[in-house]
């Protein structure tokens, strides 16, 4: 299945017996399927290398070079900082190296009609929902990192919310990696909202101290009729890893998915977004924000796939940057030719703080239907001069205006988001970007 | 077939062109012994070339340099669009009207009835009836029939020839210059232009001098189953000036005909280049069948320091048009501009835009895109904007708008953005929509009928790009549109 020099790839050639040991511990056959059947896209698609359209900024040749081994169960040192975001008004879970640890969760006193599954339970009875909800998607066009997890996929959460359910709780669901070094973990979240049901969901990755592994999570989201999901995804991942993330979005009819994307972790992060609106009436946020210092590398792709008519989505990302880091941003939107009356709109704003920064940004837009309305724009430029002197003549220096006029760019977006709780997690998570500026 | 017989033809030929596809009323066919050159494509080919056209040495080792690395070179796969594969070996790489009388071409040697073709594009060769203020170098197939004004533009010391007499009479400004902006390594196409070029415009403006012409090229396929190969090139030396344009046309026929040509244009110190194009080569029928494949590399370089080159294209022909006029700022407060109208009709495929390469310090750019399609055609913009390192206080603006008329057409928009300078500035804005209907709306109930309604919204869409054409081209390019859109409409 793998050429004699994929062979030569330390992760590639112990993949293939890491799935058979999977494969050894688990009941389902249907489980041991579609890790099979993942890894073999996987193994086809293989690592991707910068002539590859997708991944023509993003570097991503240290998954060939160094050795990865999927981690094992761990236990967390002391100094973590998971306190600081946890709270005791939130349905918590929290999974350590991809494993459930109920001594640091709280998930017992559920409210009606909201059902919270280890994945492990979940697939161990046939895992019957999910099977039919992965079928709707066109696996042969699926992101090859999304098959990465699903070959390795062992535990994660699956989420569901029952018809007509309001769920008012924030759900955080935390990953955290612990490993010495070159480990690799594949958290999956399935969330599933019934008809007119309501949720707020939170998933966080984060790393302790500055361990270098690859965190490949995959998110499936299910949205059934007249449902709305507040979604936040936060990846404060440890410096020194690599993030590797695919989101997944599935619409029917008239559903709100209000989504929130904040990457400030990881030496070099790539996130996926993909919705694909199947239905009339639907209507998508797709924000987020990424702060970078240092080297730090992040790639955001989006793809916003209209499939029928009256639909809209709104998309913002913003980003700030500062040290030497590099920035890519690449929104897709597709208006197929039956989705009439989309109304849809792109932006991306940029913020060079630093001086030997990069950003490569391309938003693009792919339309066959007329009587549409899409616009999509980005910017690039610098804090404005007038603004910092004004603050200046206020008697504050300079150092503090920037500070100031950085967070008002921040706090723009942040504003959108619904939750205030989310809103208070992500301040926590954006302290070390901001205590980068006064450096 | 006599005389009158062929003329007779020929007027039909064009009525039935007007009847059939209304729009395209430059598809007639000149019937005119050529001198043309077999099939197929071999260094040998090569060498023919040359020997037909008398050129140097050094000329011949160029083109030979250019096509051994053209062998070595895959076709590119990337566009968005699709065309069936051409074969390199079935085109005539060389075809030119046979010269009554050896020697130089003067205006007065070319055949009549090259002349009357001409003159129905609307091109006047014959020196009472030029039209003033414009310089014109007419290219039918592979080579020039001839150019005008060149007394006159010689008197200020502007050079303004076809590529071959170019080759002949200043081999050092050609050696100096071919090549230096689009090098045969370039891509594909270029380097297949560069291995078989037949001829084009050479044009240089010494320094300190504003080109007191509009200077002109003409490009006329004839020829079936040749390809057009030309190759531009426009120096402008320190402070000087000039404004120039190009048009196109050919004649309808059922198979695709490849035109792969290479622009460059250089500017020093101070200097300007304004370069205009209104492209309406056959597009093919309704259904897609016949047509030109446009894929042509143009490249401008803004050496010098204040220097300034700008593009502005109507796209209103060709089956597939696949071209990014592009602008390497390299000296320090050097401008670019890019202003595009692509209009796509039947199924007509455009992936076009620009590049520009941000260098030196304080580099300007500005896009403006316009694309229109209609029926059941492809339009794309797709273009680079890229700020170097060294490209302090770089600053772009680009704006892309689609309009989509009727629901089967696509309109996509690929703009890649780069930048590695913290203090460049860029702004991008991108929009796709249907026409208004208020507007239309309200332009019925002031009187005025769908159509008329749908051009003068239209023209309102493109007065941005119309209005960096020069007077003459812009009122053509004007009734161009208006002209392709009659009858997609509605």
């Amino acid at each position: 299945m793998i050429t004699m020099e994929e062979k030569k790839i330390p992760l590639l050639n112990t993949l293939e017996k890491h799935c058979e040991d999977l494969d050894q511990n688990s009941t389902s056959a249907w489980f041991k399927t579609l890790r099979q059947e993942a890894l073999a896209r996987f193994l086809t698609l293989g690592i991707p290398t910068t002539k590859n359209e997708d991944y023509k900024y993003t570097n991503l040749s240290v998954l060939s070079s160094r050795h990865f081994k999927p981690v094992t169960k761990a236990a967390l040192p002391t100094d973590h900082q998971l306190s600081k975001i946890c709270s005791q008004n939130d349905i918590t879970l929290v999974f350590v190296n991809g494993i459930l640890d109920e001594n640091l969760s709280s998930y017992h006193q559920l409210p009606k009609g909201l059902t919270i599954l280890p994945l492990e339970k979940e697939l161990s009875d046939n895992g019957s929902s999910i099977k039919n909800l992965l079928n709707q998607h066109d696996l042969t066009k699926e992101n090859r990192f999304t098959s990465l997890n699903r070959a390795l996929i062992n535990s994660g959460c699956y989420l569901h919310i029952a018809d007509k359910v309001i769920i008012e709780k924030l759900i955080h669901i935390i990953h955290i990696t612990q490993c010495k070094e070159s480990g690799l973990t594949a958290p999956s979240t399935f969330i599933v909202v019934d008809q007119s049901a309501q949720a707020t969901v939170m998933e966080t990755h984060i790393g302790t101290a500055n361990n270098a592994y690859v965190a490949v999570a995959a998110t499936e989201i299910f949205l059934k009729n007249n449902a709305i999901l507040h979604y936040c995804k936060a990846q404060s991942e440890s410096l020194n890893a690599y993030h590797l993330g695919n989101t997944r979005v599935w619409q029917e009819r008239d559903s709100h998915f209000d989504g929130f994307a904040l990457m400030n972790g990881g030496e070099v992060t790539r996130n996926d977004l993909d919705i694909v609106s199947n239905g009339e009436g639907t209507s998508s946020t797709l924000n987020g924000f990424y702060g970078l210092t240092g080297k730090q590398h992040v790639d955001n792709h989006s793809s916003m796939d209209h499939r029928w008519p009256n639909c809209t989505s709104n998309q913002l990302y913003k980003g700030l940057l500062n040290g030497e880091s590099h920035s890519v941003f690449n929104g897709k939107i597709f208006v197929r030719q039956i989705a009439q009356k989309t109304n849809s709109y792109q932006l991306n704003k940029n913020l060079i703080l630093g001086v030997n920064c990069r950003v490569d940004t391309k938003p693009q837009l792919e339309i066959f239907a007329d009587d549409v309305k899409c616009t999509h724009g980005a910017t690039i430029g610098q804090l404005n001069e007038d603004e910092i002197f004004y603050l200046q003549t206020r008697g504050i220096s300079k150092k503090d205006a920037v500070k100031l006029l950085a967070h008002g760019f921040v706090q723009d977006i942040l504003e959108k988001i619904h939750h205030p709780a989310i809103i208070q997690k992500l301040n926590i998570l954006l302290e070390p970007t901001f205590a980068a500026l006064e450096e | 077939m006599s005389k009158g017989e062929e003329k007779l033809l020929n007027e039909k030929t064009i009525q039935e062109n007007t009847l059939s596809s209304r729009d395209y009323k430059y598809g007639f066919f000149t019937d005119i012994e050529t001198d043309s050159i077999p099939k197929g494509l071999s260094e040998n080919t090569i060498r023919l070339i040359c020997e037909k056209k008398k050129e140097p040495q050094w000329m011949l080792e160029w083109r030979l340099k250019a096509y051994r690395h053209w062998t070595t070179m895959k076709e590119p796969q990337w566009p968005n669009f699709q065309y069936g594969p051409i074969d390199y070996q079935d085109l005539s790489y060389y075809s030119a009207p046979k010269q009554k009388a050896a020697g130089p071409a003067k205006i007065e040697d070319v055949d009549p009835e090259l002349i009357k073709t001409f003159d129905r594009l609307g091109i006047p060769l014959t020196e009472q009836k030029r039209l003033t203020g414009v310089a014109v170098d007419a290219i039918f197939d592979s080579v020039s029939v001839g150019t005008t004004h060149q007394a006159e533009l010689a008197k200020v010391g502007v050079i303004f020839c076809s590529m071959s007499e170019a080759i002949e009479q200043h081999p050092d400004l050609i050696k100096k210059y071919l090549g230096s902006v689009v090098p045969y390594s370039d891509n594909f196409f270029a380097a297949l232009n560069a291995a078989v070029f037949s001829d084009g415009s050479f044009c240089y403006i010494p320094q300190g001098v504003r080109c007191p012409l509009e200077l002109s090229t003409y490009f006329r396929i004839n020829a079936a189953q040749s390809g057009q190969f030309e190759r531009t090139l426009i120096v402008a030396e320190d402070s000087s000036y000039v404004s120039y344009l190009e048009g196109c046309t050919a004649p309808m026929r059922d198979e695709n005909q490849l035109h792969a040509a290479v622009v460059e244009l250089i500017t020093l110190d101070n200097a300007e280049i304004k370069y205009s194009t209104v492209q309406n080569w056959y597009a093919g029928d309704k259904e897609g069948n016949g047509g030109i494949y446009n894929f042509v590399t143009k490249r401008g370089k803004c050496i010098g320091k204040n220097s300034k080159i700008s593009w502005t294209q109507v796209e209103a022909g060709s089956a597939i048009t696949w071209k990014y006029p592009s602008v390497i700022l390299q000296g320090d407060n050097s401008v670019g501009k890019f202003y595009s109208v692509a209009l796509t009709n039947n199924r007509m495929q455009a992936d076009t835009g620009t590049k520009m390469i941000h260098i030196g310090k304080n580099t300007k750019s500005t896009v403006v895109s316009k694309g229109i399609s209609t029926d059941e055609s492809n339009n794309s913009y797709r273009g680079l904007i890229k700020i170097m390192p060294s490209a302090d206080g770089a600053r772009n603006f680009s704006q892309c708008d689609s309009m989509l008329i009727g629901n089967k057409c696509s309109a996509n928009t690929f703009p890649y953005i780069e930048v590695k300078n913290n203090s460049a500035v860029l702004e991008h804005e991108a929009s796709t929509s249907k026409i208004n209907a208020d507007q239309i709306f309200y332009l019925q109930s002031r009187g005025l009928d769908l159509e008329g309604a749908i051009s003068l919204i239209i023209n309102g869409f493109c007065k941005d790009v119309f209005k960096e054409l020069p007077m003459e081209f812009a009122v053509e390019a004007v009734k161009l549109l208006e002209m392709k859109l009659e009858g997609s409409v509605g």
